[in-house]
């Protein structure tokens, strides 16, 4: 489904991404570990087109097509979805007409009828009580004032209404409470139907008991230094970084 | 000196016509009035940017100095032929007047006035509705009112351009709500022209609420075509105690056209007034709107849009006097500035000695869509009591890039996108437009001027 070849990447002249290879089959949840600092988000803003962020060598195709030549949106419009480290508040934007905004658009891009206001009122109400977030929310300004497990919480009402095939997921289980994380956890998994794969970024081992990734790789300056499967998680919430460092040549 | 006599000479030829037309059947006291204020304003002038003229500062008014207005003629056929229908209201009940050109249009207002109703609901012994009539008949029956505050609360020795508008007073529409009457409907003043060229109108309104009184007036200024024209427009407004009064203004003109704009209010004990105004056209915009906070517990809401595309310069002046202690203002003003269009506002703010317990907040914000747009923002803020809260900001800023991109990584394209964060930016303003009515009619001019601007 997607594959990522020797890319590198940089921001702001900085080279951030050094040569990153990852191929995500389909069906397959991946997980992606790695210090403060390695380029983890930069990965995904890359995927998911963030401007801003430079490709200076490297290739991405999803379902064989040229990711990179695609803007933003048309990414979106394919079924690729990235849940934000640090969702966005936009002021005087309502949640629900946001989101509507989104869900007609990838209706139109597949050919198929936009929803109207009812209609789909009635689509996020479901949505929202699917993934345990209060149907009132959505009547307001998108992330503004949410604490923030509820943004989080947001990102996934937005992947159950938008359902897309391969979702980035930067940080999910970060700020969330134990029991907001199982719940998270448990609509990321009800949303996973066939032919969905996912990329998880994460610091803990705790959200992979619930999503079980099979396979696990460290991003350490901008390189995957290793993989593995989900015992490389558990020898990483022991041990940290260092000795895997000092293999990477950091 | 020379120069300040060619300017005014045209003006001063029309005004002896003016006088001559049928004008002279006005009481004494208002052609008084009229030849007192056209004396203000050929000793001011226009008003010009030298130095030590703050508030003229950023707006250049050559252009209307410059040029020769006549007063619009009254065409009845022009009047006929205009369709209502784009500027309904979406409400079943509606108090409305109709000018074209200035001149009161009977068979598009809903509201026939006689003399004996107008007497019997000035003094309340009439129904419980409002008066919505025109200011030529409140003149011509003597209604008290108007010859009270007519002309006093916007005085004319000190504006050129209400000097100007009170000089060719003749009508305009008159308001006014009844003691403890609640007007469940909206009251629309709507004000075209026809966009003839070179014309010019002085759209007249007084407006005065009743003591706990409520009601929404709606002033709508219209063009039905894009001509270069002048629309001067002077509103007075009185509250009496604890009335709740919810003005609102939607102003597009042509886009060739100069909109200038003066709305002076006085605000009695515990009176509240919440104002919204929104500018979408015009070439050249000067509006002015100042309340003074007469009495304690007075409080007054000013709200404002306004959107330049274009060479259009659009300058917002507001004033709020603190005169008495425990009154309080918010004040939130948004622009949204694109092309190479420039944008003013000035925010004064007086608060006298003794006005304790002053609340007093001011927000200006702008939104640059184009790197040709500019604005010029300043709070003035003069405060001389000590036990006061005041607060102002004001920013500058273009669309949010992190939010383009968290909209777009949705599957929303540039153009949606855009527009979303754009009226994201203006609900706020939008929002404060309590009558649903209003709000979704000016929703609408402003989604109408927002999406065909790209
Ligand atoms: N706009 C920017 N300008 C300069 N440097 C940037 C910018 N954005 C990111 N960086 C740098 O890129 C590096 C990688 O950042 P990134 O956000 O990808 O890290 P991360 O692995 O997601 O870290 P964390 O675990 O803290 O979320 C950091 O050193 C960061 O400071
Ligand atoms: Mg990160």
């Amino acid at each position: 489904m997607l594959e990522v070849q020797g890319l590198h990447a940089e921001v702001n002249g900085v080279e951030i991404l050094k040569g990153v290879d990852l191929s995500v089959g389909v069906d397959e949840t991946h997980a992606i570990m790695g210090p403060n600092g390695s380029g983890k988000s930069t990965l995904a803003y890359v995927l998911a087109g963030r401007p801003g962020y430079e490709v200076t060598a490297g290739s991405v195709t999803f379902d064989g097509e040229d990711l990179l030549a695609l803007p933003a949106e048309e990414r979106a419009r394919r079924g690729l979805f990235l849940s934000f480290q640090h969702p966005i508040e936009i002021p005087g934007v309502r949640m629900d007409h946001f989101l509507r905004a989104g869900y007609n658009e990838l209706r139109k891009s597949a050919g198929e009828e936009q929803l109207d206001p009812l209609k789909f009122d009635r689509l996020i109400r479901n949505k929202a009580k699917a993934v345990e977030m209060e149907p009132a929310m959505t009547k307001r300004a998108v992330n503004e004032g949410f604490s923030g497990g509820e943004k989080k919480r947001n990102e996934v009402l937005q992947m159950a209404v938008l359902e897309p095939r391969l979702r980035i997921l930067d940080e999910i289980d970060s700020g969330l409470d134990v029991d907001a994380l199982r719940e998270v956890a448990r609509g990321i998994t009800d949303l996973s139907v066939p032919g969905t794969s996912t990329i998880l970024v994460t610091h803990y081992d705790r959200v992979l008991s619930y999503l079980e990734p099979d396979q696990v790789h460290v991003l350490i300056n901008g390189r995957i230094a290793r993989s593995g499967g989900r015992a490389l998680a558990k020898e990483i919430e022991e041990r940290g970084y260092d000795w895997l460092e000092a293999g990477a040549g950091v | 000196m020379t120069q300040h006599a060619t300017v005014t000479g045209s003006w001063s030829e029309q005004f002896r016509r003016f006088e001559h037309n049928g004008a002279e059947i006005s009481p004494a006291w208002l052609r008084d009035v009229r030849r007192s204020a056209f004396g203000d304003f050929e000793r001011l002038g226009f008003p010009t940017a030298r130095r030590g003229n703050e508030p003229w500062k950023y707006t250049n008014v050559r252009p209307i100095a410059d040029a020769t207005f006549a007063l619009a003629e009254y065409d009845p056929d022009v009047s006929a032929g205009i369709d209502l229908h784009a500027y309904e209201l979406p409400c079943p009940r509606v108090h409305q007047l109709v000018f074209v050109d200035g001149h009161y249009e009977p068979g598009l207002s809903t509201e026939p006035v006689t003399e004996a109703g107008l007497h019997n609901d000035v003094l309340g012994r009439h129904g419980d509705g409002p008066v919505v009539g025109r200011l030529a008949d409140a003149i011509e029956y003597r209604v008290p009112l108007v010859r009270e505050h007519l002309g006093r609360l916007a005085p004319a020795p000190g504006n050129a351009f209400t000097a100007l508008n009170t000089a060719f007073l003749r009508d305009g529409a008159f308001v006014q709500i009844p003691d403890g009457t609640f007007v469940p409907e909206p009251i629309y003043l709507l004000f075209i022209s026809t966009g003839a060229q070179a014309v010019v109108t002085h759209p007249r309104v007084l407006i005065a609420a009743g003591a706990d009184s409520s009601a929404t007036v709606l002033q709508s200024f219209h063009s039905l075509d894009g001509g270069t024209y002048l629309t001067n427009a002077l509103t007075e407004v009185v509250t009496a105690p604890g009335a709740n009064l919810r003005l609102c203004t939607l102003q597009r003109e042509s886009n060739d056209a100069f909109h200038i704009a003066t709305t002076r209010m006085e605000q009695a004990r515990d009176s509240r007034i919440a104002s919204v105004v929104v500018d979408l056209g015009g070439r050249l915009v000067r509006r002015e709107t100042a309340t003074l906070l007469g009495a304690s517990g007075a409080s007054v809401s000013l709200n404002g849009l306004y959107y330049g595309a274009g060479k259009c310069h659009v300058d917002n002046q507001t004033f709020v006097d603190h005169a008495a202690p425990g009154a309080s203002s918010n004040e939130v003003y948004k622009g949204i500035l694109d092309d190479a269009s420039h944008g003013v506002f000035s925010g004064g703010v007086l608060v006298r000695p003794d006005s304790q317990q002053t609340v007093a907040h001011q927000v200006n914000k702008n939104l640059l869509l184009s790197s040709d747009a500019e604005v010029d923002t300043q709070p003035k803020l003069e405060i001389y009591a000590d036990d006061v809260t005041c607060t102002h900001g004001a920013a500058v800023g273009q669309l949010d890039a992190d939010a383009l991109f968290y909209l777009k990584s949705r599957g929303i394209g540039e153009d949606v996108a855009r527009n979303l964060l754009v009226h994201g930016f203006v609900s706020e303003v939008l929002d404060a437009i309590e009558d649903g009515a209003v709000r979704q009619h000016v929703e609408q001019a402003v989604a109408g001027c927002l999406s065909g601007s790209r």
